[in-house]
């Protein structure tokens, strides 16, 4: 990368801090086309709606739920990409927030970003995040008749195929 | 068809009058593969469609957890059995970038060769199941199965197996090219691009495939671009985007290839980006044996990934599919999370099975090209 201009991913970075000054913790440029950016889970929705109307983030790839059972948090990652901006599709901004374990709720972003529909559900039952506001928040991938925690939580083991 | 509903996907679950009935689509064996759709039907209308999936759903996230690095390939590329080599890579590439390991040149050509017999094979199996059986049409069934047979022999000379391979370790691929290899892949690309013309004769241009397909099971450009499609689903409504191209990977920055696109965004087009695909495939293997470079294939990796978290991602057969991968200084990863091409299009299925025939419903299934253990992992 040239070292004279100011990169994309800067520019994505310095424009989501400059909108969210407070709620925006933390930023990194991990490498070229990637972007960590945490923030405060109650402005997800004001995040969203600001990166798909301004900055042209107009789709979310998936969401991820990371079990931390020593530090009492489940982190969720957001990566957000765009396909209407053909200078910017090559980022993948992560947006990362932190939910307490023993109450992981946040506001559901499908208004906003139509596709984060299934991968929503997907967390909802993979980590108990509970996502406020989703259209249609039902199991999708596990059994009807699974009974206990979300099963990727760390609490539940499978000592059959390994040891952690 | 009446004015777009705000919120495309809303009506999942559309409540039921006394004209409906509700019908359950599989799950046994819909065609390909074990997922469930319930649809409502009024008359010969679908009303709505839910996707009910995860029959074959394996923890494979979960699994990733309980396995070192290297013995978390062969079980992460089951989830997509016609296209193991890109399930694979895309979970090297961000173990190797955790680990600070670069492929060395030769490597990378033969991932990049690998991997595009690979997408030739997916597509194949698309074009003769998806496509060919979904809308009736046995000849091109038998034909695509018996092509893709002849690269599937190849990718066993290669790899040693014929279609789960675990051919990417961190480091590169575990074998070079075996002798003879390249004269019986560019004989085969020969034949393959004349077979090509007769495929086109016979399928793309077939009067009654055109008739069934065209015009059903539309995705509008800003549609696809709201719902976060992938891969050929997302490149036959106009959008040009392609992993390869916006974040070169392999060997693709020295290659020479377009992303075919169209702009129609129905069940044809979807099938016509796949086959434009395939030519493309041909092309770039040719270049790649041409250009391919002479030096070691593979670095040694360690067996440890430092802690931190990477996202890789390659464009498989069915779009892009990112993997991130959490290490945290020990042999396992932490968290393994897989965005995978099916999982992402499948939010498109309940949008385009509403307010079509049921007749219409294989081809549009199919056009998606869905495959139902890659999206349930």
């Amino acid at each position: 990368m040239s070292q004279s201009a100011i990169s994309k991913e800067e520019v994505t970075v310095d424009q989501l801090k400059a909108r969210f000054p407070k709620a925006i913790k933390e930023t990194k440029v991990d490498r070229p086309h990637r972007v960590t950016v945490n923030f405060e889970k109650d402005q997800i929705q004001d995040i969203a709606r600001f990166m798909n109307d301004e900055l042209g983030f107009d789709h979310v790839k998936g969401i991820a739920g990371v079990d931390s059972p020593a530090q009492k948090k489940i982190e969720v990652l957001y990566f957000a990409g765009s396909y209407c901006k053909p200078e910017i599709n090559d980022l993948i901004v992560v947006l990362k927030t932190e939910l307490p374990r023993d109450n992981p709720t946040i506001a559901s972003v499908v208004s906003i970003w139509e596709s984060a529909h299934f991968h929503e559900r997907e967390t909802f039952e993979m980590f108990g995040v509970k996502f406020e506001g989703h259209p249609d928040l039902r199991k999708l991938l596990t059994l009807d008749n699974w009974e206990g925690p979300p099963p990727m939580l760390k609490d539940i083991k499978f000592p059959e195929i390994g040891q952690r | 068809m009446t004015a777009k509903p705000p919120s495309p996907i809303m009506s999942i679950g559309k409540a039921a009058g006394p004209s409906t009935l509700d019908v359950s689509v599989g799950p046994q064996h819909p065609g390909s593969g074990h997922c469930r759709i319930l649809i409502r039907v009024d008359g010969d209308y679908i009303v709505s469609a839910d996707p009910d999936i995860g029959y074959v759903h394996r923890g494979c996230e979960k699994i990733a957890e309980y396995r070192n690095y290297v013995s978390n390939i062969p079980h992460l590329e089951r989830p997509n059995i016609s296209d193991a080599i890109h399930l694979n890579w895309g979970y090297v590439l961000p173990i190797e970038e955790l680990q600070g390991v670069a492929v060395p040149p030769r490597g990378r050509y033969i991932s990049t060769i690998a991997a595009e017999m690979n997408r030739i094979m997916s597509h194949l199996y698309a074009l003769a199941i998806m496509q060919g059986v979904f809308s009736g049409h046995t000849t091109i069934f038998m034909w695509a199965f018996g092509d893709r047979d002849l690269f599937i022999e190849l990718a066993e000379m290669l790899t040693g197996a014929r279609l789960t391979y675990s051919f990417l370790v961190p480091g590169g691929p575990r074998r070079d090219l075996p002798l003879g290899f390249e004269d019986r892949l560019s004989k085969l690309l020969d034949y393959f691009e004349k077979r090509l013309v007769e495929y086109d004769r016979i399928f793309f241009s077939n009067p009654l495939l055109i008739a069934r397909s065209k015009g059903v099971g539309v995705l509008e450009r800003r549609d696809a671009m709201k719902l976060g499609v992938v891969g050929p689903v997302l490149r036959a409504s106009g959008v040009k985007y392609d992993v390869r191209k916006v974040e070169p990977y392999g060997a693709y920055d020295d290659l020479e290839f377009e992303i075919p696109t169209f702009e129609e965004g129905d069940s044809y087009s979807r099938f016509m980006v796949r086959f434009e695909e395939m030519k493309q495939s041909v092309s770039i293997i040719r270049q790649a044996l041409q250009k391919i470079p002479k030096g070691p294939i593979a670095r040694k990796a360690p067996l440890v990934a430092p802690e931190g978290e990477a996202t890789g991602r390659v464009e498989s057969s069915r779009g892009e599919i990112t993997y991130m991968v959490m290490g945290d200084n020990s042999d396992k990863p932490y968290r393994v999370k897989i965005m995978n091409g099916s999982f992402r299009n499948l939010i498109a299925l309940p949008f385009l099975i509403r307010n079509v025939r049921v007749a219409d419903m294989p081809i549009i299934y199919g056009s998606l090209d869905y495959w139902p253990v890659e999206a349930d992992r």
